[in-house]
């Protein structure tokens, strides 16, 4: 033990000299604000509650949002409102694997995980399941022609003390019929920008403000808010394999949502 | 208390907040009437994207009918304290359902009770 004691002191020195092992040394973490945990958005899948008429949720008929749209894209909207009446609007991420994209993934149910670190900050919905990454490394957004179009587009913040302000551009919006905001039928163009805010109103709740520009689609910036309650501690979130055992896939020629009998033909 | 009874306690507690809700799929196709049914579980399909529960219902003749009752998803489900066990092979039940408009015999659950008393969802009131 005489000889072992004097390499266990030099290598507790070590230990505490070491670069980034020093006990009570801040890190890059410490200026961040606490995330942690599980959170559930909070007033149903209507993506802009504000501005909805109609009684009920995105399903039900005559339910509609007002988004400031142009007469081009009212008239798009009011055509797969018409749909959504006669039970036809094809919701594509009813068909596992067509990811929400945003901003629909701030407006899906079941549960999120908002992951905070110095140099990104993930967005990790059960639903779908569907992630999101804002980066906030410091990097600028690249070039428009950068970018092709893709249903999260590219997305780059920064933190201003405890709120989180990230742009979204390079969204592939309408183009390929297969990227919407809920499932009354809202949709952008692929010109959309959105600047969102985040961050903690207290305790419990998160709130995401999405101002949305779309040289296409809207007249004016279209504001909308989404809050997350956080979960009880100790939650689980778990995989979502959505083909697992999809008894709803949706009928592109129609469609319509099949429901599926036990042996896999349509009841419906 | 044992912990199977704080199980049962956690699920007729959380029973009044579980509804049908279809994350993945709208729903449309489902009536808002409310049926009761009796049969036995033939199988309960826990999984994504959701859960199925199906039930052998017998008709005045004894001819029987395989219902399929569609429910939530197993991971909002298993938060609030079910499991595949909840309605396991060869359990009798009444449940009550709101059928398809169709006629078909799929239905989305609103509340259960077994043979041995337990309530599975929000039986009175709906």
């Amino acid at each position: 033990m005489r000889k072992t004691l004097p390499i266990l002191a030099a290598l507790s020195v070590t230990f505490l000299l070491a670069p980034g092992l020093s006990y009570g040394q801040s890190t890059p973490f410490d200026k961040l604000p606490d995330w942690s945990g599980t959170w559930s958005m909070m007033g149903g899948t209507i993506f802009d509650k504000a501005t909805q008429t109609g009684e009920g949720g995105a399903i039900d008929h005559g339910v509609r949002e007002h988004p400031p749209y142009t007469a081009e894209y009212e008239k798009k909207y009011e055509a797969h409102l018409a749909l959504r009446d006669k039970d036809l609007y094809p919701d594509t991420i009813t068909n596992c694997g067509v990811p929400a994209g945003f901003p629909r993934i701030m407006n899906l149910p079941d549960t999120f995980e908002f992951a905070v670190r110095p140099d990104l900050f993930y967005i990790v919905a059960e639903n779908g399941p569907n992630t999101m990454r804002v980066y906030t490394d410091g990097r600028k957004l690249p070039a428009k022609e950068d970018t092709w179009g893709t249903y999260t587009g590219v997305s780059v913040g920064h933190w201003e003390g405890d709120t989180l302000i990230w742009k979204t551009i390079g969204l592939k919006g309408a183009r390929d019929n297969d990227s919407h905001l809920d499932r009354t039928g809202l949709i952008l163009s692929d010109a959309a920008e959105i600047t969102t805010t985040m961050k903690k109103i207290n305790d419990n709740t998160l709130q995401a403000t999405m101002v949305i520009e779309d040289s296409k689609a809207l007249t004016k910036p279209w504001t909308v808010t989404k809050q997350f309650r956080k979960g009880k501690p100790g939650l689980y979130m778990y995989d979502y394999g959505c083909a697992e055992n999809q008894r709803n896939p949706v009928d592109t020629k129609t469609g319509k949502t099949l429901i599926l009998g036990p042996d896999g033909k349509p009841v419906n | 208390m044992k912990a199977a009874n704080k199980v049962v306690l956690l699920a007729v507690a959380v029973a009044a907040l579980v509804t049908p809700v279809f994350a993945h799929h709208s729903g449309a196709g489902f009536g808002k009437d409310t049926k009761e049914i009796q049969g036995t579980v033939k199988e309960f399909q826990f999984m994504n994207p959701h859960s199925w529960i199906q039930v052998m219902v017998p008709d005045a003749n004894g001819k029987m009918t395989e219902w399929s009752i569609e429910w939530g998803s197993p991971n909002q489900l298993g938060r609030e304290g079910y499991r595949p066990s909840t309605f396991a092979p060869g359990t009798k039940v009444s449940m009550k359902v709101h059928p398809m408009t169709s006629g078909a015999p799929v239905a989305a659950f609103v509340a259960a009770k077994t043979a041995d008393g337990k309530t599975i969802g929000k039986w009175d009131g709906e």
